[in-house]
């Protein structure tokens, strides 16, 4: 029968939301500790999940070719142009462009995520790799140190500032823009903040702003701990 | 592919509407700009000049830089509405930290040899800011301008979901647009960030007194080196 | 600092990354969405059967209707994988013809106008469901029974501006000059859109501003737009707060509820499958709807919650 006979449903209370919710007031801090568990937790778990998978992925991904373009160096500039192409394509359109190839998944996000950090890593590890003097390097083959020795023990280490600077960048930027990834999956912090948006909701939008802000603020800071205990040289006081 | 091809054809049929986004984009893009320049510029040199809160200075930027865009437009959706004012005012707050930082350690940084010199020829602290201290700091000053341009045209594009108009919307709207349609905004906003680039290096160049010029060539900068001399910020 | 040592935070990186890697190529693709729901034990008619993907369109009510749809059929032991908030009607429809979903919830109307391409006015939900379930077998999809329910689009306006030019109906509004209305962006292009508010009512001189649905209210109350495109079960029509205009040639058309399923899909889950989504579907009033998007929408309940609620007030969790 169409449409089918309507039975009648038993429609419980649902309960009224407080009067700050129902007003839309600025913040309401009973909506938050009511929905931390089934709206906000799971969002910062996703969010924080996504960004992991694509730095390690750009990270392996960045720290090959610039081991390849530090050996030929004639590599470095189309993989800066590839690269800085996919950095230039905004973040919006390239999860869109990905969908019909890779679906509505968490695959097409990554891949995304992936693209923004190639650049940074790239150019910053294969920077800091070039940076490491020629003195040392001589030194290193005179003591007989094969090329992979000369890599892994000498240039390697003194290439870390560098590369962890890059990721500090390369993290930050992750965790921006994997907000984004939410027209593709809905998954992330991207995911309260645009239920946010759909329905002007003042608190899911400064709730899942705020833990956003938050999350990137504390990656920053963790890594600019760990940048801080490989170089400790450079934490010298300006000279006035 | 055919997409693609299809994207140069969109904006050849187009025109009409992506220059009226284009515009609207620049006048968002524009507006922020201008208030984060008016703040941050006078507030980064009086700073570098007295060489004081350097530490506030330089680690506003790695927060600013940290700040993720969509969740700073939300908050300013929550807190000032949907439109252009808010999205305007997350710009300005994403735009304010690399200008300020830029322009402290632009001025901060001047050769004090130079400072001095001028100081032994009798100028006051004022002829020494505007006659030494800002002409030697303009081409850095202009770099961490053209890092916030180009920062602030990409990220306009987000201002779509926010009820303010810029070539995102297109970008949004794949169901209106299909896929040409996204591509082409997305080629749009692009080729404007890459305008910019080029119209703010230029403008950089022109303003480097020529010893300058030289000195920075032989000088390699790496990314994540403070100051910010050629580091891009985040795309949105 | 020792070169034992910035080895091994070397090394430690590496591994951390290709624990990551392998971490997250263990986890299902799409991991968990944000979409919770329960799983209870009764009889089992979908054990062992395949996976299907629920997708729902970006609005409230559709997240209501995926969460009951998605918790039914786990109760009865089938899997369900929800894709919430996919997008507008032209994106859920691409990403049920291109497989990424296996159903989703449309409306008859839309369904015939924006997906099948057919502007004919029919005279009753009857025939448009006629039509519209023998395109979708032409094309390898299935459209189950209505439901009871109908969600029209319309068009509100606030009650001073009502008293002010005298709206009653949708054909009043054809003579306000420069009249701005505020709508999703597929608005523009739709029989049940702009299009047919021109052709049926003469509605030609018209500021048109797209807007991501849920932003209407606000720019309707900021007092952006002079006329929002709302959903007739929206929880923000309660108490008044809005003038819902007559449609008296029903240009918005019949706007019931059927769930459209691939075939193929519906074929392999068995019988017992589309019994579950008929029972579902059967018990969903306007009065229900309109109470649960309001709860999800005013009280700003999660809808897996409402929808948890619903299902086991009525006996089908």
């Amino acid at each position: 029968m169409i449409p089918l006979a309507a039975a009648q449903p038993v429609i419980p209370d649902f309960g009224r939301g407080s009067s700050c919710v129902r007003e839309n007031g600025t913040f309401c801090w009973d909506w938050v500790s009511a929905h931390w568990g089934d709206t906000l937790r799971p969002a910062l778990v996703q969010h924080v999940a996504l960004t992991l998978i694509a730095l390690a992925a750009g990270f392996a991904i960045a720290f090959a070719l610039a081991l390849a373009a530090h050996r030929r160096g004639r590599l470095t500039t189309p993989v800066v142009l590839v690269t800085g192409l996919l950095y230039t394509i905004p973040s919006l359109a390239l999860f869109q462009l990905l969908v019909p190839f890779t679906g509505l998944s968490r695959t097409t996000a990554e891949i995304a995520l992936v693209s923004y950090t190639l650049l940074i890593l790239f150019r910053n590890t294969l920077a800091g790799l070039a940076g490491v003097p020629e003195e040392v390097r001589d030194a290193a083959r005179g003591m007989g140190l094969t090329r992979r020795q000369l890599l892994w023990r000498v240039e390697l280490p003194l290439a870390l500032p560098a590369i962890v600077a890059g990721l500090r960048i390369a993290t930050v930027t992750v965790i921006s823009l994997a907000t984004v990834a939410v027209f593709v999956v809905n998954q992330g912090l991207g995911a309260p903040i645009y239920a946010g948006l759909q329905q002007t909701f003042k608190t899911e939008l400064i709730a899942a702003g705020a833990l956003c802000v938050a999350l990137a603020l504390a990656a920053d800071g963790l890594l600019v701990l760990m940048q801080r205990a490989l170089t400790p040289w450079t934490r010298v006081a300006r000279s006035r | 592919m055919q997409d693609f091809v299809d994207a140069f054809r969109f904006i050849a049929d187009n025109t009409a509407l992506l220059w009226s986004l284009t515009l609207d984009h620049l006048a968002l893009s524009g507006a922020a700009l201008a208030i984060a320049l008016v703040l941050a510029i006078p507030l980064g040199v009086t700073l570098g000049h007295v060489h004081r809160g350097s530490f506030a200075a330089i680690n506003v930027s790695n927060v600013g830089r940290a700040l993720p865009s969509l969740a700073l437009i939300s908050i300013g959706v929550a807190v000032l509405g949907i439109g252009f004012v808010n999205v305007m005012v997350a710009l300005t707050v994403l735009a304010f930290p690399i200008v300020l930082t830029n322009a402290y350690v632009a001025v901060d940084g001047v050769d004090q040899d130079a400072v001095e010199a001028a100081r032994g020829m009798g100028m006051t602290g004022r002829e020494v800011l505007w006659k030494v201290e800002l002409p030697l700091a303009l081409p850095l000053i202009f770099a961490g301008v053209r890092t916030a341009v180009v920062y602030v045209i990409a990220t306009a594009t987000l201002a779509s979901v926010a009820g303010a108009h810029s070539l995102g919307d297109v970008i949004v709207d794949q169901a209106t647009y299909r896929l040409p349609g996204v591509l082409g905004a997305a080629i749009c906003v692009a080729v404007l960030a890459l305008l910019a680039e080029l119209l703010f290096a230029a403008l950089q160049r022109a303003v480097t007194p020529r010893a300058l010029r030289l000195e920075e060539r032989r000088a390699p900068v790496m990314l994540g080196d403070p100051p910010l001399t050629k580091e891009r910020t985040a795309p949105t | 600092m020792k070169q034992g040592t910035l080895r091994t935070i070397l090394m430690l990186l590496v591994a951390l990354a290709l624990t990551t890697g392998l971490a997250a190529c263990g986890t299902r693709g799409d991991g968990k969405d944000l979409s919770g729901g329960s799983t209870q034990a009764s009889s089992q008619p979908g054990k062992g059967k395949p996976s299907v993907t629920l997708g729902t369109k970006n609005f409230t009510e559709q997240f209501v209707l995926g969460q009951l749809y998605k918790q039914a059929l786990e109760a009865k032991g089938f899997t369900v994988a929800l894709k919430q908030n996919i997008g507008s009607t032209e994106i859920a429809d691409k990403a049920l013809r291109s497989g990424q979903i296996d159903m989703y919830p449309e409306y008859i109307g839309i369904f015939n106008t924006a997906v099948a391409g057919d502007a004919k006015a029919y005279p009753s939900v009857e025939d448009a469901f006629a039509a519209g379930k023998a395109y979708a077998e032409r094309h390898g999809f299935t459209l189950l029974p209505l439901t009871p329910f109908t969600n029209t689009d319309a068009l509100a306006v606030l009650p001073d501006y009502a008293r002010q030019h005298n709206l009653r109906s949708v054909a009043d509004l054809a003579a306000i000059r420069g009249l701005r209305i505020g709508a999703p962006p597929e608005f523009r292009q739709r029989e049940t859109g702009l299009v047919g508010l021109a052709r049926v009512y003469g509605i030609r001189d018209v500021t048109f501003s797209p807007l991501t649905i849920g932003l209407q209210y606000q720019a309707l109350d900021d007092g952006k737009i002079d006329t929002a495109d709302v959903f007739t079960t929206d929880g923000q029509l309660e108490g008044g707060r809005y003038v819902v205009l007559d449609d008296p040639k029903n240009v918005f058309g019949f706007q019931n509820v059927s769930p459209i399923v691939s075939t193929s899909v519906l074929q392999k889950e068995g019988p017992a499958f589309e019994d579950t989504l008929n029972a579902v579907s059967r018990v969903l009033t306007t009065e229900a709807m309109q109470r649960m998007n309001a709860a999800v929408g005013i009280d700003k309940q999660s809808p897996a919650d409402v929808a948890q609620q619903f299902l086991q007030a009525n006996g089908l969790v």
